[in-house]
């Protein structure tokens, strides 16, 4: 076969094996319990996995980076008491929206600046930044949940729509967080900006070397990660209608685990947004069937671990593999 | 090299499936009898001792009413993730759901479903709006007997000294109401100084690590007094630390670990909130309800009562029968020995639950 009949062959997406594995998972719950499979119920699955997704989606980019960031459940729940305590204040519902978000991009951009002024891993700035991300709540809020109750605020478009108010025949969430997919997709993958985060993530002196403003990207990288966690709490307080002092607590694994199932090294230089995304409905799945199917809540941590560990595990003998031929 | 790849990509997908199938064999065996009525049990905490006492009460009440029951719940207490367990049981077509409601992000979703006609009810944590009735104690008036019971062992109104609190999750509403109890009757005495209230965290290590260091802080302290399941232990153990220590330590339920300090005479009381009910009276309310076609979308309470332990002393509510610490020990660990001591409770409270619902407004009064 000649080079160039080689290179007109279709080649499947570097997801596929992930998207297999989320329409096999479906199947096989679907099998054993049909009301699994009903559209309205795959539909709600999706929409309550939604906000878990979007954050895989973005920090995508930091992990394609090298990096990775302990702190975005915190800074969702900080952008959403922001955004919260603003409308409870009287603050229009617009605003207090641009407030929430703007919350969350200065407290990605406070990550960023700390890595590159002290030179550290993102990691390591992130473990003390999300203690006090999580404080500053605790202190807004008073430690109690935030929840706009007023029926004027109620009655808002924002929260009629997010919050099922409205019917459509898709959940508006979910609507807008394919939206921001793509957005991330075409940004990481299409942009000089998502080139460079590649590039530093695949040999960080080469890049530097080569004039990538490297400090630059990686302030806007976690201003970006900060911009999305803010988006993904100004949608949690419309989606549930109220902010707890524990919401986004639990988020760290699920979201990892869904980049990393999707096809995202933890080794960086590589990242597919979209795989990220089916990566959090395999998450989700998982969770799901584990109800479905009766699994004793004793087994469904051991159920869920295992399988994630599984998945990542096979990942990373594929890659392994790949990397020895070539 | 593609054929490697998809080699190893068709193995993971095989190995996956393989194992949901094999997850799905340890699939409760109640599982497998579709006629039976199902009712959905959910927890805010999977392995916490007191939540266990509360899910084999449950699991008491639907072997005693021929029902299958399905626990579930997240690892570590988080309102979206329990909402999301909720909503998924629903899905799967079970008859009635049960669920603590630990936070207010769940109030609009769980309102939704019992919108559905999905019979519900709450037990151990109120979700504040929720159309369902709840089992709980009185968590301001249980807060307000415990600070009193403290006052009165460190002489009363005329105290001078400083008495530690911690809450172990700041924020839980039943803890905060707990805690507001708590210091309204410690404030009877102007000499006190409330030292905190501390996080002391919910996770056994570090609850005796935060234990430990305020009591290091604070070591003339005159009370150490806990708001969750694990302090009682912890501060058992911090005072067995450090011999001669006069701190009393007191706080909440019936745990073994909790019984244990009890007994050694590390900690001094221990107020219970009788699991047995919070488990058993859901499921039976549940079942009684879809059986008898009786509505309970309407929030209401139900009390669970509160138990007042000492090392020498069991009050226990609704006239139980009267109960010594020995036995109270026992029982603990013993399901069978728990279901036989409530029995009384079952045929009388339990069974009469509709003339025993009362306003929501007394749960927090």
């Amino acid at each position: 076969m000649s080079e160039k009949s080689k290179s007109k062959r279709f080649k499947f997406p570097e997801e596929t094996s992930v998207i297999f594995a989320l329409l096999l998972l479906i199947g096989i719950v679907g099998a054993m319990r049909p009301n699994f499979l009903k559209p309205e119920n795959l539909l709600n699955l999706a929409a309550s996995y939604s906000i878990s997704a979007l954050l895989a989606g973005c920090i995508v980019y930091l992990l394609a980076m090298g990096e990775i960031d302990l702190s975005f459940g915190w800074i969702l729940n900080l952008s959403a008491v922001v955004a919260g305590l603003a409308m409870i204040a009287g603050v229009p519902v617009w605003l207090s929206i641009i407030l929430g978000i703007f919350a969350g991009g200065m407290m990605g951009a406070i990550n960023g600046a700390l890595t590159v002024l002290m030179r550290l891993p993102l990691i390591i700035v992130t473990l003390g930044t999300a203690s006090i991300f999580q404080g500053i709540s605790l202190i807004s809020n008073k430690s109690g949940s935030v929840v706009p109750t007023d029926e004027k605020l109620r009655s808002n478009i924002f929260f009629r729509t997010l919050g099922g108010d409205i019917d459509t025949p898709i959940p508006f969430i979910l609507i807008f967080v394919v939206f921001c997919f793509v957005l991330l997709h075409l940004t990481l993958h299409k942009t000089r900006f998502g080139y460079r985060i590649l590039a530093i993530g695949s040999n960080p002196e080469a890049a530097r070397l080569a004039g990538i403003p490297t400090k630059r990207i990686k302030i806007l990288a976690c201003t970006l990660m900060g911009v999305v966690s803010g988006i993904g709490g100004v949608l949690f307080l419309g989606f549930r209608g109220a902010v707890d002092p524990s919401t986004g607590a639990n988020l760290l694994l699920p979201v990892v685990a869904a980049a990393i199932i999707g096809g995202t090294p933890l080794s960086g230089g590589a990242g597919t947004v979209w795989g990220s995304l089916y990566g959090a409905l395999i998450v989700g799945v998982i969770g799901v069937g584990i109800v479905f199917l009766g699994i004793n809540a004793v087994w469904s941590t051991l159920v869920t671990g295992l399988v994630i560990i599984f998945a990542i595990g096979i990942d990373q003998i594929v890659r392994v593999r790949k990397n020895r031929i070539s | 090299m593609i054929k490697v790849m998809r080699r190893s990509r068709w193995t993971a997908v095989a190995l996956t499936a393989a194992m949901v199938v094999t997850a799905a064999g340890v699939a409760t065996p109640a599982q497998a009898a579709p006629k039976k009525l199902t009712i959905g049990f959910v927890v805010h905490v999977i392995g916490n001792p007191f939540i266990n006492q509360i899910i084999e009460a449950a699991k008491m009440a639907a072997k005693d009413l021929n029902v299958n029951i399905k626990v579930t719940g997240p690892a570590g207490a988080e309102g979206d993730a329990q909402l999301t367990a909720v909503q998924n049981l629903a899905a799967s077509g079970v008859d009635g759901i049960a669920t603590s409601v630990p936070a207010a992000s769940m109030v609009n979703g769980l309102n939704a479903i019992i919108k559905t006609g999905m019979p519900m009810v709450q037990f151990n944590g109120l979700g504040v709006g929720v159309k369902a009735p709840y089992v709980g104690e009185k968590s301001v008036e249980s807060g307000r007997l415990l600070g009193k019971m403290v006052l009165d062992k460190i002489g009363g109104r005329t105290a001078k000294g400083d008495v530690i609190v911690g809450n172990c999750f700041p924020g839980f509403p039943v803890l905060e109401n707990r805690q507001k109890g708590v210091l309204e009757s410690l404030k009877k005495a102007p000499g006190i100084k409330i030292v905190g209230p501390s996080d002391v965290k919910v996770d056994a290590a570090a609850n005796f690590a935060a234990w430990q260091g305020l009591l290091a802080a604070n070591p003339d302290a005159l009370a150490m007094v806990g708001l969750c399941a694990p302090d009682v232990e912890s501060i058992g153990k911090v005072n067995a630390a450090k011999p001669g220590s006069k701190t009393i330590g007191a706080g909440y339920d019936l745990t073994t670990g909790n019984l244990e300090a009890l007994a050694n005479g590390t900690a001094h009381i221990s107020l219970g909130q009788t699991p047995f009910l919070q488990g058993y009276l859901p499921v039976y309310v549940l079942v009684d309800s879809i059986r008898n076609k009786i509505k309970i979308n309407r929030a209401r309470f139900l009390d669970s009562g509160t138990e007042i332990v000492t090392a020498t002393k069991v009050v226990q509510p609704f006239g139980s029968a009267p109960l010594t610490f020995k036995k109270l020990q026992k029982m603990s660990a013993s399901n069978k020995k728990t279901r036989k001591y409530y029995d009384k409770l079952v045929k009388t409270y339990v069974k009469d639950w509709r003339k025993n619902l009362k306003p929501i407004s007394e749960e927090s009064a």
